[in-house]
């Protein structure tokens, strides 16, 4: 059986949860572990999924893109709106807003969002450390993260670094909305659908208890022990002796991503 | 027969219709096509407490920031997308210096969308939970009349003033936008439709001929437009979509100038504070530099 690195397992779990039919919508993330989390594996994850079980899925790079066709790219782009992207062959561009999907008919079935703060409900982050008046860190902002947690039909949250600062018990300010009451609390507010699905991490899934509305550890990646998964989380992750291995992807998988998606090492590139 | 009105303006003459208090929308969008010429004559004129309304911020706010030209800040980004945060922004809202009003990044637009459809309000179904509307008091809860299901009503962006920086405009202040356009041109065109004063900034002023050849991508007719000011490399460093890429060796050298208040300084005396204006600022980049950064577009 041929080894697996983590970035190929966390793709492979993903294109699991992909539907024939659906439209995924990833952004364009910067700074090495950032982009892999937020646009590498993501794109693998869909191409792979395309070529093993869905085949009219479609991918929307940098949320413009339609099924780009990668192998014309030397490398991983680094900027959404600049000259590189325009020149890049897809089946179709979005460049006006509102465009070709319809956000809010709920056309985007999935995204991938990243945060600097996760919590127990699955709320996110990206807008300060600390108290929002006064904070210890402003952040970038909302960003498009509100949308992708309640417009999209689910949303995969994507966290490059998994530490005690980063899956906190209360996030500090709630950019993008989780699972607070379970279902019916989102109902409640108005949610008619939506929500985070899973969030990967490098060193577990998580996914959600939805009727309680609470954050559950869904497989521990492979040499991740439970001490060390409890040390670097801010909040308590319950019995996990249950909890079963991350699953490696297939040889054959393994062959797909290798020598079809990146054969030359563009999105997987060594870090 | 009466000549048509030019609305040809001196830069100086231009960064007038943006005075001290007023709000105001840039065009581009993050690190993109910013009218980085133009805000840099409001930091020279010594503009104050702007508020700046938008979808997203990069070096536009942050040069604001760093000279303390701004009171407050209603976007849903301000970044440097691969250059990190914008430390004078984030240095400036951690000391209490400019306040900010988040709005998510579509809603964003939408306010802009309110304002060119003259409506005081966008309905936005889908904040609750969101402690965005826990923290703006302009956010008004309120039952839809025909369904009665909650929904927020976002204020529209309502902006005194609109900057944006485009290719081409004639004299009379037709602006010309190109086909082949990405998501930060649109948000020009939204931007420009959406307010009573819009000042255009543009690579180059073309005849009213140039203009009528490309009649289907006047976005912005000359009624529409306040003044335009010939600028060439009025985004610099930020790309101009067919003309000129991002100039990634300034990003960097800015960057590093804004870690320090001795960095920012020398900065500000070496790009900004220039007499000659923006020819001035063309020289101290350089005739190389700004050649290695021609955008070659499609050749059909």
């Amino acid at each position: 059986m041929m080894k697996p690195t983590l970035f190929e397992t966390l793709a492979a779990v993903l294109a699991k949860d992909f539907n024939n039919g659906e439209v995924g919508f990833t952004g364009l993330l910067t700074g090495k572990a950032a982009a892999m989390f937020g646009t590498a594996i993501p794109i693998v994850a869909m191409e792979l999924a395309r070529r093993t079980r869905t085949p009219d899925l479609t991918l929307l790079l940098a949320g413009c893109y339609h099924n780009p066709d990668f192998s014309q790219l030397d490398r991983m782009p680094d900027c959404e709106h600049d000259a590189l992207l325009r020149d890049l062959s897809a089946e179709a561009q979005t460049y006006d807003y509102p465009g070709q999907w319809a956000l809010k008919r709920g056309d985007i079935s999935f995204g991938f969002s990243s945060a600097v703060q996760v919590d127990v409900v699955g709320n996110i982050n990206s807008v300060c450390v600390g108290p929002y008046e006064k904070p210890k860190v402003r952040l970038v902002g909302p960003i498009l993260q509100p949308e992708h947690m309640t417009l999209f039909r689910r949303e995969y949250i994507m966290m490059p670094h998994h530490e005690r600062r980063n899956f906190v018990e209360k996030v500090d300010f709630i950019s993008g909305v989780g699972f607070p009451g379970g279902e019916k609390g989102r109902r409640e507010l108005g949610l008619d659908w939506g929500g985070p699905a899973l969030v990967i991490t490098p060193k577990c899934v998580f996914d959600f208890d939805r009727e309680i509305g609470r954050i559950r550890v869904k497989s521990i990646h492979e040499g991740i022990s439970h001490d060390e998964l409890r040390e670097a989380t801010g909040f308590d992750l319950g019995n996990l002796d249950k909890t079963p291995i991350t699953p490696r992807p297939s040889d054959d998988e393994l062959r797909i991503i290798r020598h079809e998606i990146d054969p030359r090492q563009i999105l997987f590139a060594p870090l | 027969m009466l000549s048509p009105t030019s609305r040809l303006k001196p830069l100086e003459e231009a960064a007038a219709l943006v005075p001290d208090g007023e709000r105001v929308a840039f065009g581009g969008f993050a690190v993109y096509q910013k009218p980085m010429g133009f805000i840099r004559e409001l930091v020279r004129q010594g503009r104050k407490n702007l508020t700046v309304v938008g979808s997203a911020q990069s070096y536009d706010v942050d040069l604001l920031a760093a000279a303390g030209c701004l009171d407050c800040v209603e976007t849903s980004y301000v970044g440097l997308e691969k250059y990190g945060l914008a430390r004078h922004y984030r240095r400036a809202v951690e000391n209490g210096d400019i306040r900010v009003v988040d709005y998510p990044e579509m809603v964003s637009w939408d306010r802009f969308r309110a304002s060119q459809e003259g409506l005081a309000f966008w309905p936005v179904p889908f904040l609750g939970g969101n402690d965005i509307v826990k923290y703006n008091p302009s956010i008004k809860l309120f039952a839809c009349p025909i369904t009665g299901r909650p929904m927020h009503a976002v204020p529209a962006a309502d902006v005194d003033v609109v900057v944006i920086h485009a290719l081409a405009a004639d004299e009379r202040g037709n602006v010309v936008f190109p086909a082949r356009r990405l998501l930060p041109q649109s948000n020009d065109v939204l931007m420009g439709r959406s307010a009573g004063k819009v000042v255009v900034t543009v690579e180059k002023i073309v005849s009213n001929a140039f203009i009528r050849k490309h009649a289907r991508l006047v976005e912005l007719p000359s009624y529409k437009v306040s003044a335009v000011v010939e600028l060439p490399y009025g985004a610099h460093p930020t790309p101009a979509l067919g003309a000129y890429l991002a100039d990634e060796k300034h990003y960097e050298e800015y960057v590093a100038a804004s870690e320090s208040a001795e960095g920012t300084a020398a900065y500000l005396k070496k790009y900004v504070h220039l007499t000659g204006g923006n020819d001035a600022y063309l020289e101290t980049i350089g005739a190389a530099q700004l050649a290695r950064l021609k955008d070659m577009d499609s050749l059909l």
